[in-house]
């Protein structure tokens, strides 16, 4: 048993420079506060490490063979996450169920996460339960969303979050994981007929009605719920998802077109007809126009980045408090893009999305050597919702897209957020584990 | 206060004094504070330079993987085969015209006595396998359901000969 504790090593030397990040960014961080060098702040370096390394050795001694830079990668988000949100005022959230501040919070639902991602990456042996019920999974995350809407508690003007006891429950981070269910079990199913077009509109070439129209109607479904919900960001990401999905599956860029034509359509549809769309693309086009009300997040985001230069601010020595206040609403959350942009500056940005870019790197990869078509698929589907999740609030820190009410996955805080996150990483392990091929006995001859 | 640390670093130069957190005094701990924040911005780079190492030596891997087996277009995984020939668990690689049976001039022989000497093809055509019956005595099965023409296959799908279950898969 100890020895099988040597496997995985690449994970591991990965993950070593990684744990190192938290302690260091602590230090920094009390230093800068209180003017002391202590080891007091150093217990959350060490809660930190002993939960990514404790998920690092389960999966060793399980023997998993699944993909070991994918970890390494989430964690590194997760570091930077972590040290963030220890750096910020430890009252801006947080759950009364735990007393933990905000960073022990974000810590319990980091071990919370870990655990659930260990136990998919080991467990799932079979995706039978989830290639065969895919529509079971995307009623059930229609029924989700009609749910939130109908029993949801409105917090900022979107309907997204569902209170039990204690806890608040984001569902759309659920309702995407089962999204992305149905459509793969869907698009491998009618890959070859939705690949060979027949139905032909002007220039566009379209798959036959009966095999797109349950398709478009599950869809349309949902984005009329996530967009009358007003949770804007989503709706934006699950269509990105399922035009990325069906352009992997068939590998025909008429559909992405057409999806981008359907998408600009909707897009001008919905700044007429609804006041929150408009507002907030105008917001976007120019936020000095009311830089006190409705454009001051996306000014003092802006601020934020041109205080913290190519270096930034330094750690605990940025984002001044102004009137008792932090400069920017949300920065623990959806705003918390720009916080790292400030303190610690361009070079911290750009290695955040580095890591994004790593992680995006091995999900395609996983989702390229996937054995079937549905596992293929599922893989597409989940790093695409992960990545494109990062870049449009990233996007809509910086103001190059409109600024929409998302996370940025594994560094904002929020449980359900991670939660769900973590559990993509464990799909994304179990399916590239399933995908090596294993020697079997009498199987000499065979490579 | 905000002054006084002002000429030393750049990394106390911010305003951040004005506002409540309190100010770092010593001239060696801020020192040690400049170097502990570079190092984190320098250990950040480290490790996205580590991933970038473990990237390229797993693309060279995967190369030379490519490389030592052909085709790339599929192989077919034995799930199960009472007769024992080909062995459960093997992955037969394919090439674009494949033929299986109980007769020893198949592409992959099949040791089972529900099989007919040319059961079925399989061909890759275009930018799918497709699976067609020779006219056998107990009939060709994918997914469970006999075919009576030439059917595409999709990575994934189970087909059965015989007693033989395979896999196909990428």
């Amino acid at each position: 048993m100890v020895l099988r504790l040597a496997g995985r090593r690449t994970e591991l030397s990965l993950l070593a420079p990684v744990v190192l990040l938290v302690p260091l960014g602590v230090v920094v961080t009390h230093i800068a506060q209180t003017g002391l060098f202590e080891t007091g702040p150093l217990a959350v370096a060490i809660a930190f490490a002993g939960l990514v390394l404790g998920a690092h050795f389960v999966l060793a001694w399980a023997g998993h063979l699944g993909d070991e830079m994918l970890l390494p990668a989430v964690a590194g988000l997760g570091a930077v996450g972590i040290v963030m949100l220890n750096r910020l005022p430890q009252d801006l959230a947080g759950n009364p169920a735990f007393d933990l501040g905000m960073v022990g919070t974000q810590l319990v639902w980091f071990g919370v996460g870990l655990a659930a991602m260990v136990l998919v990456a080991v467990g799932v042996r079979d995706d039978g339960f989830l290639r065969h019920y895919k529509y079971s999974w995307g009623l059930l995350g229609a029924a989700l969303l009609v749910l939130t809407f109908l029993f949801g508690t409105e917090i900022n003007d979107a309907r997204l979050w569902i209170v039990i006891g204690p806890f608040s429950v984001q569902p759309s981070e659920a309702i995407k994981v089962m999204l992305v269910i149905f459509l793969a079990g869907y698009l491998a199913e009618n890959r070859l007929v939705l690949a060979g077009a027949s139905l032909r509109i002007g220039p566009l070439q379209l798959p036959p009605l009966p095999y797109l129209a349950p398709m478009l109607v599950v869809f349309a479904a949902v984005m009329l719920v996530v967009v009358v919900s007003r949770d804007l960001g989503t709706a934006l990401l699950f269509f990105g998802v399922f035009l990325t999905m069906l352009f992997v599956s068939t590998g025909r860029r008429s559909y992405v077109l057409f999806g981008a034509i359907l998408f600009v359509a909707g897009s001008a549809v919905a700044y007429l007809l609804f006041p929150h769309v408009a507002a907030r693309i105008d917001t976007w086009l120019d936020p000095w126009a009311d830089p006190n009300g409705a454009g001051y997040q996306t000014v003092q985001a802006i601020y934020a980045f041109a205080r913290g230069g190519v270096f930034g601010e330094g750690l605990g020595q940025g984002l001044p408090v102004v009137n008792g206040n932090l400069p920017i609403p949300a920065v623990e959350t959806d705003m918390i893009f720009a916080a790292i942009g400030e303190e610690l500056g361009m070079l911290g940005a750009v290695a955040v999305l580095g890591l994004v870019a790593v992680v995006m790197t091995r999900g395609f990869r996983i989702a390229a050597l996937a054995g079937d078509d549905f596992s293929t698929m599922l893989a597409t589907g989940l790093v695409a919702g992960l990545v494109l999740q990062s870049l449009i609030i990233v996007g809509g820190n910086l103001k190059v897209v409109p600024l929409t009410g998302i996370t940025l996955p594994f560094i904002s805080y929020g449980g359900s957020s991670l939660l769900a996150s973590f559990v993509v990483v464990g799909l994304l392990l179990s399916i590239s584990h399933r995908s090596i091929p294993r020697p079997a006995a009498g199987d000499e001859d065979d490579r | 206060m905000a002054t006084g640390s002002r000429s030393a670093t750049r990394a106390s130069s911010s305003e951040s004094t004005d506002d409540g957190s309190a100010p770092v005094t010593n001239d060696i701990l801020r020192l040690l504070l400049l170097a502990l924040q570079l190092g984190f911005l320098g250990l950040l780079f480290i490790i996205l330079l580590r991933f970038a190492r473990a990237l390229r030596a797993d693309l060279r891997q995967a190369e030379a993987l490519a490389a030592s087996t052909q085709s790339g277009m599929g192989r077919l995984v034995v799930v199960e085969s009472p007769g024992g020939e080909p062995a459960v668990g093997r992955a037969l690689q394919i090439g674009a015209i494949t033929t299986l049976g109980r007769d020893l001039n198949s592409t992959i022989y099949l040791e089972d006595e529900f099989a007919s000497g040319d059961h079925a093809v399989l061909t890759f055509r275009g930018r799918a396998w497709y699976a067609e019956d020779r006219g056998s005595t107990n009939g060709t099965y994918v997914n469970g359901h006999r075919i009576q023409r030439p059917v595409a296959l999709s990575y994934g799908d189970e087909l059965m000969i015989g007693r033989v279950r395979f896999r196909l898969e990428r």
